[in-house]
């Protein structure tokens, strides 16, 4: 029965802090009972359900007075039973009292060496009741905060949530400073300021200086292009199958590139309109003539073919109307 | 098949690096008649325009006579080897004036010689 008695004393220190005035009354009662009847008592005490509200009140009572609960752990560690716990420190350490008199009820009940047994059952105890006040303590803050802040300022419902989620672990490490109820300062659109922030590194800033510094280094030498030639031929390794060796021709341009696009090389930016409309360049022709009989041809010539760019076709006219301007003295004669 | 004889090649100011190729690498023209070939087509391809539009002007009906013949003197003017005329179409490898397949750019002794053993993709024995 020692293992059941040991399971029964771990779940009273779960359920410690569910404990109410009525346990207060009843300890001191109980005190004046059997060892026995005393465990029967704390544990029917200990299983009184408390709502969230007083929950609250007590980690905050916690809070204030955990010094006096250090001090009284000192005293606890004796291995005395206080029995004269008054009301008013009830609310400050509902754990200590109670679980000592529990533990020492137990150890008493056991047929062990009572001391020693009652020792390490408060060693336990202390060692949960910090982890879980390090872990209230922080909760109760952000909560509080967290439900003040949303009374106060309209939230984006997605902000809310992140903060209800993140408020349950310590968010103080992220942000610079933690948003605190500020029930004046309606300036900032989001509850996030804009102002000052620690710095994420996430970009790098693009210092000029250093790329201008880079582009003063002279050209590449010769012994740097040879070097590169040199690394080159040494990884250029031979095709391993046939694919790698098209590839290497496709790169050479030996083998076109597939799927074959007839406009490789041929950049012609020109609308359809340039190529064939031309005798906007006839201008500088005469309007009667044979000459203008012939260069009308000519356009009409040009303006079919397609293999002509634009500029080669204007440079043509352009031949035209110089070889002709420097034949004008031939042509007067006739 | 390996070159009869070195012949000096004709100034090319692009500077070719000695590349690691595994197949035979021909660095030198064939002959003195391959390589003044090789001029004519160079010259042929510069003068191009220059020819197509005097010859426009000279095969006219519309121009006055007087001007097709300036015309005729000016193309006659020009530097003889810049006429397409003159370019022959010799055999790539050998430069074999005749027996030369347009296609391919080989005289057909070569053109058989690489069909045999298989190096010509696409061409087989005819059979039929």
């Amino acid at each position: 029965s020692t293992s059941s008695v040991l399971s029964t004393d771990k779940d009273k220190s779960a359920a410690s802090k569910d404990s109410t005035t009525e346990g207060a009354s009843k300890r001191q009662e109980g005190g004046a009972e059997t060892p026995k009847q005393q465990l029967l008592d704390i544990i029917g005490n200990m299983k009184v359900e408390v709502s969230y509200r007083k929950k609250l009140q007590q980690l905050k009572a916690n809070e204030n007075t955990k010094q006096a609960m250090n001090e009284l752990e000192g005293l606890d560690r004796e291995g005395s039973v206080p029995q004269g716990t008054t009301e008013d420190t009830q609310r400050g350490k509902p754990l200590n009292p109670e679980l000592v008199k529990a533990a020492s009820a137990v150890a008493s009940s056991l047929p062990h060496n009572k001391k020693e047994t009652e020792s390490e059952l408060l060693a336990q105890l202390r060692r949960h009741e910090e982890t879980t006040d390090k872990q209230k303590k922080g909760g109760a803050i952000n909560i509080r905060n967290v439900i003040l802040e949303m009374t106060v300022k309209r939230q984006s419902p997605a902000q809310r949530g992140a903060r209800i989620s993140g408020g349950i672990s310590l968010q103080l490490d992220e942000d610079g400073r933690r948003i605190r109820p500020e029930r004046s300062s309606a300036q900032s659109v989001d509850s996030r300021s804009l102002k000052v922030r620690k710095r994420l590194n996430i970009f790098t800033k693009a210092s000029t200086e250093p790329e201008h510094t880079l582009k003063t280094v002279s050209p590449p030498t010769i012994w740097d292009l040879e070097f590169a030639k040199e690394v080159a031929a040494v990884t250029a390794q031979p095709p391993r199958n046939g694919f790698e060796e098209m590839i290497q021709w496709t790169k050479e341009g030996i083998l076109w590139e597939f799927p074959v696009d007839n406009e490789v090389g041929m950049e012609d930016d020109a609308e359809f309109h340039e190529h064939i409309f031309l005798e906007k360049h006839l201008e500088a022709f005469p309007k009667e003539g044979p000459i203008r009989h012939f260069m009308e041809l000519v356009i009409c010539g040009l303006s079919k073919n397609p293999y002509l760019s634009v500029k080669q076709k204007v440079e043509h006219i352009e031949w035209f109307q110089k070889y002709f301007e420097e034949k004008k003295e031939l042509l007067q004669e006739i | 098949l390996c070159a009869t004889g070195k012949y000096h090649q004709f100034n090319l100011f692009n500077q070719v690096l000695p590349s690691p190729c595994p197949r035979q690498v021909r660095s030198y023209y064939v002959d003195w008649r391959m390589l003044r070939d090789v001029k004519r087509r160079k010259m042929a391809y510069e003068h191009a325009d220059e020819r197509l539009r005097i010859n426009a002007i000279r095969k006219n009906s519309i121009l006055p006579k007087e001007l097709q013949e300036v015309a005729d003197k000016e193309i006659a003017a020009l530097p003889r080897d810049s006429c397409p005329v003159r370019i022959r179409n010799r055999c790539v490898l050998t430069s074999r004036p005749r027996g030369v397949k347009r296609r391919w750019r080989l005289s057909r002794i070569v053109f058989r010689h690489f069909a045999d053993h298989a190096q010509m993709s696409g061409v087989q024995r005819a059979m039929w």
